[in-house]
């Protein structure tokens, strides 16, 4: 028995094998969905079983991350199809953090909003699989496979409200969309395989370094594979299925879209562009894929904040703002051309402190709602700072931190991924940040405006917060990760650099 | 091409034939229609109902779950080529994806999705 | 006895994915909708396969195909899943009367 390859996959082997049993725990319990009773549903026991198989996998991969996956023997007998390194072990985490928090939120939001069936949650965890896949992906099979496994569980959290049109709707055009971009992705990888002659991405490397290729060949590749991965983490011009897809979704399926699909395709999109496209002559701003980055960048972060300001919806709101994040975030791959390391670590460190202030702001836009009186609008929010200080709170802290206001984790986040891009020379890009920050600051400081300075209409409908334990008790981790990261955010800088891929 | 040439000569002589059989049988075969001979043939009992049939949901649930299971398979074809080479590993490795399936085999079934009567 | 050139099936399968790609953004049946991204799943295992002749120190190609051919059995799957229950809310099958979820 090779006990170091175990070890090492064990993050991974603990969600699966969560995942398969919370599918027979779930068909084995006599639940019914017809049930009126809240406590009839079965999210009780499976939310709980799914935070703790997720936050299991998480710890996992910490320890692993402590022993070092490379004294563990057999850690790399999985490669080139599973890469287990601190790159992998770093996201690992990330997305069983994300998926854990969303568990906890869907405990309290199924039974509240009458949709309490038992799938929810071994789709959620084999979403986490697929993720983790993902982010341990070095070779364009697995890539595909961890896409798909991840993506499938994802369609279908977003048409879970079988009933109503708007799920149903959201849920097709995502499906629709994603899985044309996988197709294009998909094609991208055939192309550059019948280039190169390699699915794995350090062949891919190799073989491109080596040269005599047909390089049309490989530029089409290239633009197909990048065109495909921006798909999922929303870049503008490939975002239209973001806003309607997050605004129909029930609300924690809409987290965890927002946060684990788009830790895993930042994971992924490095790997493949630094270890397969990584070369120089692929690599600079003359040539390559670095402009084509930049210029997703600008145009993700500069149409997401205009349109976003505009919503009425909070929840699109929201939605617009995590294709903002994903602009911010493609600032900080387009340094890693000349900051190797710097550029990673700012990324995967923004990327821990977005997971948590956004699943922090779902659940708070949760906790301010309940059955038939739910938060969607603005005025919805009016006055909620007077009626229920402990909630508005807590959702101020997380749309500070989303905002990037000091000293929350948020804040650490865009500090490093724009100390990153002076550092690289890249001080146009740099400008645009910031200048879209104070864009951002403004819609995100509106729902405090309504929270705490406006009067609901008299006689208007407006929120009446829900009560339960699980949204709570995941607003409480996510707080005290947003108030850490605030407050610490060196330690995790210097875990992120150390997860950084080798040049 | 020249190799194309016997493939092409097979599909013009079966269409030749087919084409004078059914004329053939057409110009010479008795005709004397009853109206019993012109009702659709159901088993020999009453024919009942239209000529389009909306088939039934169950169909669509039964033929996913069908083509998912079915497509799996494909998975197994390497390995059984391969089946000496790769030894235990191999039969562990399939092993482990075929529990996955039996696992959720028995969701399905316990889901009532096998029910036809329901 | 000669054999059909490379070319050949790369062509054939970026035609497919063209049918496929023109498909998918011009047609407004959600079922053609289906059809059209399965096809281009085709044309990829085509070009996977074909190339497999030319890089033949491993069988990745073929190998590949073989799992996109599984994943895309499931994505059917979901996917019919996703379009009947649309179906039953909306009772229409086009694309274009999708139309809650706008700006």
């Amino acid at each position: 028995m090779k006990t170091g390859l175990y070890l090492s996959i064990s993050p991974l082997l603990v969600v699966a094998l969560g995942g398969a049993l919370l599918m027979l725990a779930e068909a084995f319990s006599h639940h019914r969905e017809e049930h009126e009773s809240r406590s009839a549903g079965p999210s009780s026991e499976l939310a709980l079983g799914t935070a703790i198989t997720l936050f299991t996998g998480a710890i996992f991969a910490a320890a692993v991350w402590f022993v070092g996956p490379e004294k563990l023997d057999g850690s790399q007998d999985l490669a080139p199809w599973l890469i287990i390194d601190r790159f992998t072990l770093f996201f690992a985490f990330t997305i069983c953090v994300g998926g854990g928090l969303a568990s906890l939120l869907a405990g309290g939001y199924l039974p509240e909003h009458r949709i309490d069936r038992g799938e929810f949650y071994p789709l959620l965890t084999f979403s986490s699989v697929g993720a983790i896949i993902l982010a341990a992906a070095g070779d364009v099979l697995t890539l595909f496979l961890g896409l798909e496994i991840m993506s499938l569980g994802v369609y279908a959290l977003t048409g879970f409200r079988r009933g109503s049109a708007r799920s149903t709707e959201a849920s097709m055009k995502y499906f629709l969309l994603g899985s044309f971009a996988a197709a294009l992705l998909l094609y991208g990888a055939a192309l550059i395989y019948g280039a190169t002659g390699h699915t794995d991405l350090a062949g891919i490397r190799a073989a491109l370094v080596a040269g005599n290729l047909n390089y049309g060949l490989v530029l089409i590749a290239v633009t197909l594979m990048i065109v495909g991965l921006a798909f999922k983490i929303s870049a503008v011009p490939f975002h239209m299925w973001t806003p309607d897809a997050y605004e129909g979704a029930p609300t924690p399926a809409t987290s965890f879209m927002a946060v684990v699909v788009k830790s895993a395709a930042f994971a992924t999109m490095l790997r493949v562009l630094l270890v397969a496209f990584g070369q120089p002559e692929l690599s600079s701003w003359g040539a390559g894929w670095p402009p084509i980055i930049a210029t997703l960048a600008v145009l993700t972060m500069t149409v997401a904040n205009l349109i976003a300001g505009r919503q009425e919806s909070v929840k699109r709101m929201l939605a617009y703002s995590s294709i903002a994040h994903a602009g911010y975030i493609l600032v900080g791959v387009t340094t890693t051309m000349r900051l190797h390391e710097d550029g990673q670590a700012s990324v995967m460190f923004y990327l821990l402190a977005y997971t948590v202030s956004t699943i922090g702001a779902f659940g708070a836009l949760i906790l301010c709602g309940s059955r038939g009186a739910e938060a969607v609008s603005y005025e919805d929010l009016s006055g909620l700072g007077k009626r229920h200080p402990a909630v508005a709170l807590v959702f101020s802290l997380f749309l500070l931190s989303l905002a990037g206001v000091p000293p929350t984790a948020g804040f650490f986040g865009k500090l490093y991924i724009v100390k990153g891009a002076i550092g690289a020379g890249l001080y146009p890009l740099s400008v645009i940040l910031l200048l879209n920050s104070v864009l951002g600051a403004y819609y995100y400081l509106r729902v405090l405006v309504f929270m705490y300075m406006r009067e609901p209409a008299p006689g208007a409908p407006f929120a009446r917060p829900m009560k339960s334990g699980y949204v709570t008790s995941a607003l409480v981790l996510a707080a005290v990760a947003v108030v850490a990261l605030g407050l610490f955010p060196t330690t995790s800088l210097e875990v992120a650099v150390r997860a950084a891929l080798a040049p | 091409m020249a190799t194309y040439v016997p493939l092409l000569l097979l599909f013009l002589v079966g269409a030749v034939i087919t084409g004078a059989l059914f004329t053939l049988s057409s110009i010479l075969g008795p005709k004397n229609p009853t109206p019993e001979k012109m009702m659709p043939y159901e088993c020999g009992s009453e024919s009942t109902g239209g000529r389009f049939v909306k088939p039934s949901v169950k169909f669509y649930l039964t033929a996913i779950l069908f083509v998912v299971f079915d497509i799996e398979v494909v998975l197994m074809y390497p390995w059984a080529i391969q089946f000496r080479t790769l030894g235990w590993g191999g039969m562990a490795t399939m092993g482990s994806f075929v529990s996955l399936l039996v696992v959720a085999l028995i969701y399905v079934w316990k889901k009532g999705a096998l029910e036809w009567e329901t | 006895m000669t054999s059909i050139p490379l070319e050949y099936y790369l062509i054939v399968a970026a035609a497919l994915f063209l049918v496929g790609t023109v498909g998918f953004l011009l047609r407004r049946n959600l079922l053609v909708l289906l059809m059209s991204i399965e096809l281009m799943l085709n044309s990829v295992n085509l070009t996977l396969v074909a190339y497999n002749r030319v890089h033949t120190e491993s069988h990745a190609g073929q190998i590949f195909t073989f799992f996109v051919i599984a994943i895309a059995a499931a994505e059917a799957a979901v996917g019919l899943a996703i379009v009947l229950a649309f179906f039953r809310v909306r009772k229409t099958v086009r694309s274009d009367e999708a139309d809650l979820l706008r700006n």
